[in-house]
């Protein structure tokens, strides 16, 4: 209860705080264009890159409710009359396979990076194009992994639907991880386009290269930063 | 640097030409065609969800009488419930709305991902024909009420336990995906593609409030998702999210330990902010509405504003007030009941600058302006009554009466919908270039004014009586008299008679769109952009040749010493009148 409410706070907060600066004018005085009272001076810079970050808030929202969700499944009380008892949540125990998950996906973030670091220097674009495949092979290698951990809770025994603690596991895994296919599926597109791209190496293409691999690389932090939250949850629960 | 808007770079303005009818019309990227298959497809489903009250109405009014099963009478509260809420409400206003208005508003092209744009109609359809199917299957729809709470909703005895549920959870979870797929577009668009000149304070309220709306959607709808998701786990894989240990027909269940009170807060955290989803939409079209016929600009402009971003803020902090009877710390039942009441603090706001925009104006009951006055009669008579279900003491009592569905269908049912009709009305000239015929109009707006007051006025009362919601039939129950029995056959004749109504209303549209009489491109002498376009209807691009410039908000009407009374807002500064800054 207390958890969802704090998350409410912070939806607030973040749709006020936006919107605040821009918001002291007085249209009904002002005549003509207002140059300098345009968009452009937020953090907003391109649509594709503002769309990106809607999304994210929007992925931000779901992860953030199933977390809600997965306190309040925790300790069933939330705010009613029931007492805080846990009924049928059996602590999981994380495999350690979860680490080297962990370490393969930061691996594909910093890869990603070094590609969007390449990616505006002309002689680097090879390194570009390496980087850049290594960040979605790794990615790839982090969902196998995820697979293993789950046959590997599944070979303990463990394996009870109706216990929460698994349940929740398997589900927030599953999320996340589709998330990072939906992202695969962009960087496959961006990844051919890099092929393609690099032999013609035209300049309006490059640019858009460029930011196919700046958003690609905003995303994968993105889910990074969430594996990270989620995995620390999982360990300390 | 000089500014380009993002729809106006070449590659962007030419990239989704149409060029064959199935390009045009069909998979088409132009966001006016992508409204109007939206706003279509939303009707049709409130069609079915209003023939659906109908049956159930003729249940209550005329017990017995027409050979509707208990099953059937649930499953009909159900489908109607969601339908209108979620398939025609919202995407109506933002689907609708959003998509013909917010880039001529704010003098685009398009929306800034027109293909993204147009998945988001088909994936919408996809979702109405799987919420469609589960008429069809073994068992029906689901009945679980359109709340869905478990356990009962995935529990046997519960119509549609077998497939109903699985694709009403279904549908759900598709139709968040085209939500998000158009919402993202609105609120990109409103932030990266307006054309020179239309800063933030510049906009219409109508672009304030479906893109509030929107950012409210994007954040509320991921709760449903979520619950949606773990339900369907609760009833296929037999998951104990939700589901606590229980016997159900005698027989104990797996499951152990789930919480049902957790999925009603998911529901509400998403469902509170639905009924803004739906209401700040027409909070924004009802003020340029009124201002428009009432010649005089919106009273408040910046409070109008403020107003709509701080009940969007507050709205995701009151979803609890829909669960004052589960059993909930008295501490909580406080706070939800404090803010339910602060957000009506920015609400009587708008009410009262509505009321002042209309004083001492020059109004013209055009036909908008007729659905926008009953809009404010309707929104406030539901909103006061809003204030008693607020409080926890009040509520307990009138839970799950009738009191609680005369409330709720005037603040979202009838209000919004006063709104839906006075803007299809309102921008119906833009959208065909022919104007809607006034005297079948007006008939349509005095059946359903007091057709819907006739329904929904007396449920206060029998609400007040104590009779129950949801029930099949009453029997002869001690507590109700006589009287509310014909109450409830009076409601049910005036159901007809509004759902009556409804026909005039579409030979209206039909009529008018090949008999009506030319419109010219802008018939109501509106200062807002979408009026300034070149064409009428609008071609694809919108704008010709160049963007539009503005110099003025969208609402200088009537300005004392211009000779026209009211002067568009891509009109340059005119000799003698203040500039920027002054």
């Amino acid at each position: 209860m207390f958890t969802l409410l704090f998350i409410a706070m912070c939806f607030s907060m973040v749709v006020a705080f936006f919107l605040i600066r821009r918001l002291q004018e007085k249209p009904w005085t002002q005549h003509g264009i207002l140059e300098g009272t345009h968009d452009k001076d937020g953090l907003t810079s391109s649509a594709p890159k503002v769309g990106l970050w809607a999304f994210l808030g929007v992925v931000t929202s779901v992860f953030l409710v199933f977390i809600g969700a997965y306190f309040m499944r925790l300790d069933n009380s939330h705010g009613g009359i029931s007492a805080g008892q846990m009924q049928g949540w059996v602590p999981l125990d994380e495999p350690g396979i979860l680490w080297i998950n962990t370490i393969a996906l930061i691996l594909a973030s910093i890869a990603i990076q070094l590609a969007h670091g390449f990616s505006s220097s002309p002689d680097g674009r090879t390194k570009m194009r390496r980087y850049f495949n290594a960040a979605g092979l790794l990615t790839m290698a982090f969902l196998v992994g995820q697979v293993f951990a789950w046959r590997e809770i599944y070979a303990t025994g463990n394996f009870n639907v109706a216990s929460p603690a698994f349940a929740f596991f398997v589900l927030l895994t599953t999320v996340h991880g589709l998330h990072l296919i939906g992202g695969l599926v962009a960087w496959s597109r961006a990844a051919a386009r890099i092929r393609h791209g690099l032999e013609q190496a035209e300049l309006q293409e490059v640019a858009a290269l460029r930011q196919s691999v700046a958003l690609c690389a905003t995303y994968w932090h993105y889910l990074l930063m969430i594996w990270i939250v989620l995995f620390a949850i999982l360990l300390s629960t | 640097m000089a500014y380009v808007a993002i729809a106006d770079r070449d590659h962007e303005q030419h990239a989704h030409d149409p060029e064959t009818f199935i390009t045009k019309y069909v998979w088409s990227q132009d966001h006016k065609v992508i409204a109007i298959q939206y706003g279509g497809l939303a009707i049709a489903m409130g069609v079915i969800a209003l023939v659906l009250s109908l049956f159930m109405r003729l249940q209550i009014g005329f017990p017995g009488t027409f050979d509707i099963t208990p099953y059937e009478y649930y499953q009909y509260v159900t489908m109607h419930g969601m339908i209108m809420v979620v398939y025609l409400l919202t995407a109506l206003f933002l689907g609708g709305f959003g998509n013909y208005l917010i880039p001529l508003m704010v003098g685009s092209r398009d929306m800034v991902f027109p293909f993204m744009n147009m998945l988001s109609v088909w994936v919408f359809l996809l979702s109405c024909i799987i919420l469609g199917i589960s008429f069809f299957v073994p068992g029906g729809p689901t009945g679980a009420g359109w709340t869905l709470y478990p356990p009962q909703a995935i529990l046997e005895g519960t119509p549609g336990v077998d497939w109903g549920i699985l694709l009403m959870l279904l549908s759900l979870a598709v139709f968040i995906v085209a939500f998000t797929m158009g919402g993202l577009n609105y609120v990109t668009t409103v932030l990266q593609a307006r054309c020179r000149g239309m800063t933030l304070m510049r906009m219409p309220l109508s672009v304030w409030g479906i893109f509030v709306a929107t950012i409210l959607g994007l954040l509320a709808f991921p709760a449903l998702l979520v619950a949606a998701i773990m339900m369907l786990l609760d009833r296929t894989l037999d998951t104990s999210f939700f589901m606590p240990s229980l016997l159900s027909m005698g027989e104990a269940l797996d499951t152990e330990g789930g919480s049902p009170i957790l999925f009603q807060h998911l529901f509400w955290f998403f469902g509170h902010p639905e009924v803004y989803i739906v209401a700040l939409p027409a909070f924004g079209l009802v003020s340029d509405l009124l201002s428009t016929h009432a010649r005089k600009n919106i009273f408040g402009y910046r409070m109008m504003v403020w107003a709509i971003i701080a009940i969007g803020a507050l709205s995701f902090v009151v979803w609890a007030h829909h669960m004052y009877v589960s059993g909930m710390n008295p501490y909580f039942g406080f706070f939800f009941a404090t803010t339910t009441l602060i957000i009506a603090v920015p609400t009587a706001i708008k009410v009262y600058n509505w009321v002042l925009t209309l004083w001492r104006g020059d109004l013209h009951f055009t036909l908008p302006m007729l659905w926008a006055t009953g809009f404010i009669f309707t929104f406030v008579h539901g909103g006061l009554t809003g204030l008693f279900l607020g409080n926890v003491t009040v509520d307990l009592p009138l839970s799950d009466t009738y009191f609680v569905i005369g409330h709720f269908h005037m603040v979202m049912g009838v209000s919004p919908v006063m709104v839906l009709f006075g803007a299809i009305y309102h921008w119906f000239p833009k959208m065909t270039g022919k104007m809607p015929n006034m005297t079948l109009g007006t008939i349509h707006f005095w059946m359903t004014f007091l057709g819907t007051y006739a329904i929904y006025l007396p449920m206060h009362y029998i609400g007040i009586l104590g009779m129950p919601r949801r029930y099949y039939a009453y029997g002869d129950t001690d507590f109700i008299p006589a009287s509310a029995t014909s109450v409830n056959e009076a409601i049910t004749i005036a159901a007809i008679f509004v759902a009556v109504a409804q026909v005039v209303f579409f030979i209206n549209i039909f009529y008018s769109m090949y008999k009506g009489k030319a419109s010219g491109g802008n018939p109501w002498r509106s200062a807002s952009l979408e009026w300034q376009t070149p064409d009428t209807p609008p071609k694809h691009g919108n704008w010709g040749a160049e963007l539009p410039e503005v110099h003025r908000w969208p609402y200088d009407y009537s300005v004392p010493g211009d000779d026209e009374d009211f002067i568009p807002q891509n009109h340059p500064i005119k000799p003698g009148e203040s500039s920027v800054g002054s």
